[in-house]
């Protein structure tokens, strides 16, 4: 089974006790992703609109960006690695909803593992507004199953 | 060409105010995703054309504004050359270390360097150079990135009327309505603290949950690691203090303040050069020259409509609407500012406030005032209503929104329509007891 595990650099204990709980490693591929988030740059760019600037800032910044971004997409994979060894890391850029459900597709997931909510910013347990925009999108159009790993909270 | 001809008063009144209307429509729809500077320099160069406008008139509109055109062009060098030096990582560096680990603090000092910043260096080097430096810092300690850059972008419009050169919009009214340094400080400052106040607040009420533990420290870039050129950093250092006290002491003599920003990027540049770490194209590349051709165009429309007698009418209408009383001048003052900026930009809706109020003919002191104080709060904060740019930028992601897209700005727009109305409320309260 090729199971997609959506990593938000907070969330890896929560996934890989789910993960360990339910299949056993012989019967298992992993693949971790990490989707870097466009919105916050996006906002950047509206801001330099704003000001009648062009939307990019200039090149040594923006390198300097990238350089944070990819450090920080390394390390959250590589402590992936550590709760689940063997796993294959997966980066992705854009808006995370699209781009898990896109890498479902492209990686031929057969089961997407998300959480709700990142645990920093966890709202209801249950009810409306517990599942977060990005997981309700992959639950509307997600191409495989998808296991939406709750909180410790609802026990 | 029209000028050869006889028009009737009328006929030019209709056709001047359809100029400003189309340019002003123009700005706020951006059709073909037309620069707004294209879009007024092309309404002020058809009213000239046309002869709406006599050539002479423009000629002497721009050059009586050139404290607004050379305090823009200082203050964008002042922040390229200080952000050349490193000053602003090394800032944001010192910033993280001082919060000690701790998301909240750091969130505080977010807050607390972009109010130092803005109240120097102006709105816009916060925003943009701030911003982008503080997304780096947070990106590699893996905090939340959103709440951190919103305290960038809202503090970059609430911490702006500190001081008179904290956004240019301040220069743009104050050119018009010579306001002392204690003056506006006392009728602004503590308006200002209480803005910031509430800012910082409700940040921490709405984003409690994302800025809760601790971050690795070990993560932190060094502070020496910004500085590019020791010596350079020091002589910048020392530089931007003398322009701050030089700014406070312009501003109580009142002496222009484009003098200060301009002279002051001079002696910054000349250090830059002496030291190798900006070239003059390096520096021209960081300056939005736009931003001329758009300030120029609107000071333009705004004289062909003044010329009309429509602005002395609009300036009547206010006082009017305000009942000639100082609390109805801040009211409509701040709520027509803060509306028409998020329509048409500030910078525009400055532009209309200065002509309406220069023109509204005899009005009591108090209200006066109040209305002047107003405008300035009403286009420094409004745009904070609308983060994504405007109100038209909104209606347009809603549209996007019901079409199934997903629009991440009305995230942005849902914080701006919270925070925003009750600074604005606070604020606006603030001003009319210092009026009292």
């Amino acid at each position: 089974m090729r199971v997609l595990c959506c990593l938000d650099g907070t969330n890896i204990e929560q996934i890989s006790r789910a993960v360990s709980t339910m299949l056993q490693p012989d019967t298992r591929t992993i693949g971790l992703l990490y989707v870097l988030d466009s919105g916050p740059l996006g906002e950047i760019e509206r801001q330099r609109e704003r000001f009648f600037r062009g939307p990019h800032p200039p090149m040594a910044r923006r390198e300097q960006m990238r350089q944070a971004e990819q450090a920080s997409t390394r390390d959250i994979l590589e402590e992936g690695n550590r709760y689940l060894p063997g796993a294959e890391q997966l980066q992705r850029e854009g808006r995370p909803e699209r781009e898990i459900v896109q890498c479902a597709t492209d990686w031929a997931a057969d089961l997407i593992v998300i959480c709700p909510r990142s645990p920093k910013n966890p709202g209801p347990p249950l009810g409306p507004k517990s599942v977060g925009h990005v997981a309700r999108f992959v639950l509307d159009h997600a191409p495989c199953a998808v296991l939406l790993v709750r909180g410790t909270e609802i026990k | 060409m029209l000028l050869f001809f006889h028009l009737p008063t009328l006929t030019k009144t209709l056709l001047i105010s359809l100029v400003a209307l189309l340019t002003l429509i123009g700005i706020m729809v951006r059709p073909f995703k037309l620069n707004e500077a294209t879009i007024a320099m092309s309404g002020a160069a058809l009213l000239l054309i046309i002869g709406l406008i006599n050539p002479l008139d423009v000629l002497t509109t721009l050059s009586s504004d050139w404290n607004t055109f050379f305090f823009f062009l200082g203050m964008m060098s002042l922040s390229a050359l200080a952000e050349a030096a490193g000053l602003f990582d090394w800032l944001a560096a010192q910033a993280a270390r001082l919060a000690g680990g701790s998301s909240k603090r750091l969130l505080l000092n977010t807050f607390l360097l972009g109010t130092m910043i803005t109240m120097v260096l102006s709105n816009d080097a916060t925003a943009l150079i701030l911003t982008p430096i503080v997304y780096t810092l947070v990106t590699r300690l893996r905090l939340p990135v959103i709440p951190f850059l919103f305290a960038c972008t809202f503090i970059a419009d609430s911490a702006s009327f500190l001081l008179p050169v904290s956004n240019p919009i301040n220069i743009i009214i104050l050119s018009s309505f010579r306001l002392d340094l204690w003056t506006f400080l006392r009728l602004l400052f503590l308006p200002d603290l209480v803005v910031i106040s509430i800012n910082i607040g409700i940040f921490f009420l709405l984003y409690r949950r994302q800025i809760q533990g601790k971050f690795d420290a070990k993560r932190l870039p060094s502070a020496a690691e910004s500085i590019r050129h020791p010596a350079y950093f020091r002589y910048t250092c020392t530089a931007l203090l003398l322009i701050a006290l030089a700014y406070i002491i312009a501003s109580a003599l009142q002496i222009p303040l484009s003098l200060v920003a301009s002279g002051g990027a001079f002696i910054l540049f000349f250090g830059a050069l002496l030291w190798k770490q900006i070239t003059f194209k390096d520096l021209g590349k960081q300056i939005s020259w736009s931003i001329f051709g758009f300030i120029g165009g609107m000071f333009i429309i705004v004289r062909a409509v003044e010329n009309t007698g429509l602005t002395t009418q609009f300036g009547q209408l206010l006082i009017h609407l305000s009942g000639g009383t100082s609390f109805g001048a801040v009211v409509v003052g701040t709520t027509g500012s803060a509306i028409g900026t998020n329509l048409i930009n500030n910078i525009p809706m400055a532009i209309v406030m200065r002509a309406a109020l220069g023109a509204a003919g005899h009005v009591a002191p108090t209200t006066r005032l109040g209305f002047i104080v107003a405008t300035i709060f009403g286009c420094d904060l409004g745009p904070n209503l609308t983060t994504v740019g405007s109100l038209a930028t909104i209606l347009w992601l809603l549209i996007l929104r019901r079409r199934n897209l997903d629009v991440s700005g009305l995230d942005y727009f849902k914080v701006g329509i919270l925070v925003t109305p009750l600074m604005l409320l606070a604020g606006a309260l603030t001003i009319w007891l210092l009026l009292l």
